[in-house]
């Protein structure tokens, strides 16, 4: 019945969706504090989610544990990938120094990863069962339903984080008004670090749900990772949890219908072409708000 | 006719009415000072001037001409300039390219000069340069023409700044703040510089805090409070004006 | 005399002495061609990206677009070389102005999307548009080029057309680098909101330098497309913009001469790490970070980006 059908592909979008909003908030969370591109954004959270691959396959690691050793690996590249390469250039006078900068180390971290994992599309085993229920009177699979479930605790956990933990709200007022945070006492640079680390962790997550879902890793994920993270985020708004949601399950959900309904080679084609559109129609996004310059 | 009219020019951020229909005049060959408390709008009015800020309710005329909704570049293309409160020369260029660009909207070359008629491009910057050079000759920065101009002294680089506004030959110059961080020397200078471009036509329209000067400089003053004008008149009248004490005042209590 | 006329002047002499001075050796005649490429691409990009603070990340496309329309022009249409040469600086120029004038008010770091938007969508076209451009193989058997009864076929003659190429770049770059219009390129750079107040039209100047820098990026794919006799869409995927943009950073942004140390250095260093090739983005990406944090002005660069 082609109702059930898209009842499946909604769900599916809709896993899709959450799964691009765990990716795209630690992007997001960067570029609202720092107004840095991140390039290097999806190469990092992949080399975690390879990482996890190795770990599962070849040295059969508990999954959870596996999944934890990852995710950390993930937090702490990217954190380094921060110190290292960003961190001096925070000040720079002209702002595309630091987008190079990121570019730069995305090709670092890109070439890495390539010289262990090749650039294949590797079998990532799959971690939920593969039962279908029942809901609402239509059978559709468990899988996507708890990778579905998983992903919005992340993100419902990471959201209370920020609200009640003390440096969730550090973060937040980093994110609003640097200058302030730090007279008042903030450790800007400590609080940068653990941005960076919780978007790494959050990436990875991202990414061995979406492997797992759909049983493949490969390098090439790591670019695809860096523009749906920049897309969803430019349509949901910058600065903006809400708007990382919207802007993820508007992204996933129109890509899945589109590669269902219309097809999927042109699943790159149309992500681009959202972008395109929303930077050239409604760059502050949903729920984003203009920005004043400073006079 | 006067040379800059303001009919009723209101601006709203958020919330926030920072300027509150401002109506005034502004004749040929005045100097006229604008002065309030910090957060009084001064600011904000002079982006509306200058075409940075859109208003939201008014009008501004420039010469008769209802420039409001000119962006920044056409209305410099007029015959407006300005310098600006936290100094925005280009730094990391030289002193004369500074000028050069300052002088943008007066240089008739084209791209079918640069590319057809090479000869006549380089004419036509050749004397760009030398009108510019006499600029800074008047304030004696002639032997800094080609340092950086971040390699300048504070108070240089506003001078810098000043000549840069008028390397474009406005007819309305708007100075922000021109005297911060100017030692009583440079603000005597300056002052004094101010008045030998009023007497060459430039009329002049200055945002101060240093009341020394813009009382002796200015022949009349606006005087801002709460985004609303508060006081027009004299400098003899607005300084002995209690009134207008009681606003500061208000700010000195608070500070 | 003439300073400057002194400098062409040896320059020329220099220019036309070379290929003996490498005894015509094809090995260094081929790398001293792709230097000559990847020069007159970098000082288009430097244009945009050094002088007028734009960052591109799809100047591999407008190379692509002037490769693939002399390909097309010469052997489904039966074109010479000039026409198609011309035909390509034009459209890319053309297709740059298409490009630049929505996004002529966007925000630097939306631009710099939008162009990497645009360079991946003519990547995502050129694969999958086989009836036109041949899919991911591509278009073979560019014929000779012939100019004025001259054939080009030999790694000398075309070092020849490059130079020939190259100079009509720089020269064209100069004249209007040393205008008001270089100026306004810097100051719009510099300090976007004081420029305008200067009275810049900051939009329109932004459409301007992105469409004439593209205008070059054609010239060179132009000729790639004669040198290489084919064209593929490997040729333009977003490295090689990455690469020019590594070229322009190491030689210097925001000085034309600074192109030319920068596009030899890292030429001669891709050389020198063949044997290692599947370490040619980290190499590239290492450089990038490292010249940015230590030495952003480049080895000429303007003083601007001076730390």
């Amino acid at each position: 019945m082609p109702t059930s059908m898209f009842f499946d592909v909604l769900i599916v979008g809709i896993m899709v969706g959450a799964i691009y909003t765990l990716v795209t908030i630690g992007y997001s969370m960067v570029y609202g504090m720092l107004k840095l591109m991140n390039f290097a954004h999806g190469d990092v959270y992949i080399f975690g989610t390879l990482l996890c691959y190795t770990l599962l396959t070849k040295y059969q690691l508990n999954p959870l544990l596996a999944i934890l050793l990852a995710a950390l690996s993930g937090g702490t590249l990217a954190s380094l990938v921060e110190f290292f390469a960003y961190r001096r250039l925070r000040a720079a006078q002209h702002r595309m120094i630091s987008m190079i900068t990121a570019l730069g180390a995305a090709y670092v971290i890109q070439n890495n990863s390539e010289r262990t994992w090749s650039s294949q599309v590797l079998p990532f085993p799959s971690l939920f069962p593969a039962h279908q229920v029942y809901v609402f009177g239509h059978e559709v699979s468990v899988a996507p339903l708890i990778t579905l479930t998983v992903a919005v605790l992340f993100i419902i956990v990471f959201n209370l984080f920020l609200k009640r933990h003390k440096i969730g709200k550090a973060i937040l007022c980093v994110s609003q008004d640097m200058p302030t945070s730090s007279l008042m006492g903030i450790p800007i640079n400590k609080i940068i670090t653990v941005v960076y680390f919780l978007g790494g962790v959050l990436g990875v997550i991202g990414g061995i749900l979406y492997s797992t879902s759909y049983n493949a890793i490969s390098l090439g994920m790591g670019f695809r990772g860096t523009i749906v993270a920049f897309t969803a985020a430019v349509i949901g708004g910058i600065g903006s949890m809400s708007g990382t949601l919207i802007g993820g399950m508007i992204l996933g959900i129109t890509e899945n219908l589109v590669s269902v309904y219309i097809s999927s080679s042109y699943r790159d084609s149309i992500t681009f072409l959202i972008l395109i559109i929303i930077l050239l129609f409604k760059p502050t996004g949903i729920m984003g708000s203009v920005e004043k310059d400073k006079l | 006719m006067a040379l800059l009219e303001t009919q009723q020019v209101t601006k709203t951020f958020g919330g926030v009415t920072a300027v509150k229909s401002i109506s005034l005049k502004v004749d040929h060959g005045e100097i006229v000072g604008m002065i309030g408390p910090n957060g009084s709008g001064k600011s904000s009015f002079i982006n509306l001037l200058s075409g940075i800020y859109k208003p939201d309710i008014g009008r501004i005329l420039f010469e008769g001409e209802d420039i409001t909704n000119y962006p920044s570049h056409a209305i410099t293309g007029k015959g407006i300039s300005r310098t600006f409160q936290n100094l925005r020369v280009f730094s990391n260029i030289s002193v004369l390219d500074n000028l050069l660009i300052g002088r943008h909207c007066r240089i008739k070359n084209s791209l079918f000069n640069v590319y057809l008629n090479p000869l006549a491009s380089k004419k036509i910057e050749k004397e760009s340069e030398a009108s510019v050079t006499s600029l800074l000759e008047m304030v004696d920065l002639s032997d800094r023409i080609n340092d950086f101009a971040r390699n300048l002294s504070y108070g240089s680089q506003r001078l810098l700044e000043i000549c840069r506004a008028l390397a474009s030959e406005p007819k309305l110059l708007l100075l922000d703040e021109p005297c911060a961080g100017m030692n009583p020397a440079e603000v005597e200078s300056l002052s004094t510089f101010l008045k030998g471009l009023q007497k060459s036509g430039t009329t002049i329209f200055i945002i101060e805090h240093n009341m020394k000067f813009i009382m002796s400089i200015a022949e009349r003053i606006i005087v801002l409070n709460a985004g609303e004008k508060f006081r027009e008149g004299i400098p003899q009248v607005i300084q002995s004006d209690k009134q207008v004490q009681k606003i500061y005042l208000g700010e000195e209590e608070e500070g | 005399m003439n300073k400057r006329l002194v400098a062409y002047s040896a320059t020329l002499i220099a220019a036309i002495g070379l290929p003996f001075a490498l005894s015509n050796d094809p090995y260094l005649l081929a790398i001293t061609n792709f230097i000559i490429i990847y020069s007159i691409l970098c000082l288009g990009l430097n244009l945009i990206l050094g002088y007028s603070g734009l960052l591109s990340l799809g100047h591999a496309a407008f190379y692509g677009i002037g490769a693939y329309a002399t390909a097309i022009l010469m052997t489904k249409h039966g074109f010479g070389f000039l026409p198609s040469l011309v035909i390509s600086g034009l459209l890319a120029l053309l297709l740059g102005f298409v490009l630049g004038l929505p996004t002529r008010k966007v925000r630097g770091d939306y631009f710099c999307l939008l162009t990497l938007a645009f360079g991946e969508i003519f990547r995502l076209v050129t694969q999958a548009w086989i009836g036109f451009t041949g899919g991911a193989m591509g278009i073979v058997g560019i014929p000779i080029p012939t100019v004025f009864g001259w054939e080009i076929k030999s790694e000398v003659d075309f070092y020849f057309l490059g130079i020939a190429l190259l100079g009509f770049t720089y020269v064209t770059l100069k004249m209007l680098i040393e205008s008001k219009f270089g100026r306004a390129f810097i100051a719009i750079r510099e300090d976007e909101l004081a420029a305008s107040v200067m009275g810049i039209n900051a939009p329109i100047y932004k459409i301007l330098t992105f469409s004439i820098g593209s205008f070059y990026a054609g010239l060179a794919g132009s000729y790639l497309a004669v040198y290489q006799t084919t064209v593929t869409p490997s040729n333009f995927r977003l490295e090689e913009s990455c690469l020019m943009i590594i070229m322009v950073i190491v030689g210097g942004m925001g000085r034309l001469e600074a192109t030319f140390p920068g596009v030899a250095m890292m030429a001669i260093a891709i050389e020198l790490f063949r044997p290692i090739a599947e370490y040619r983005l980290l190499l590239i990406g290492a450089i990038m970070i490292l010249v940015l944090l230590f030495r952003p002005q480049g080895f000429l660069g303007a003083s601007a980006f001076k730390d």
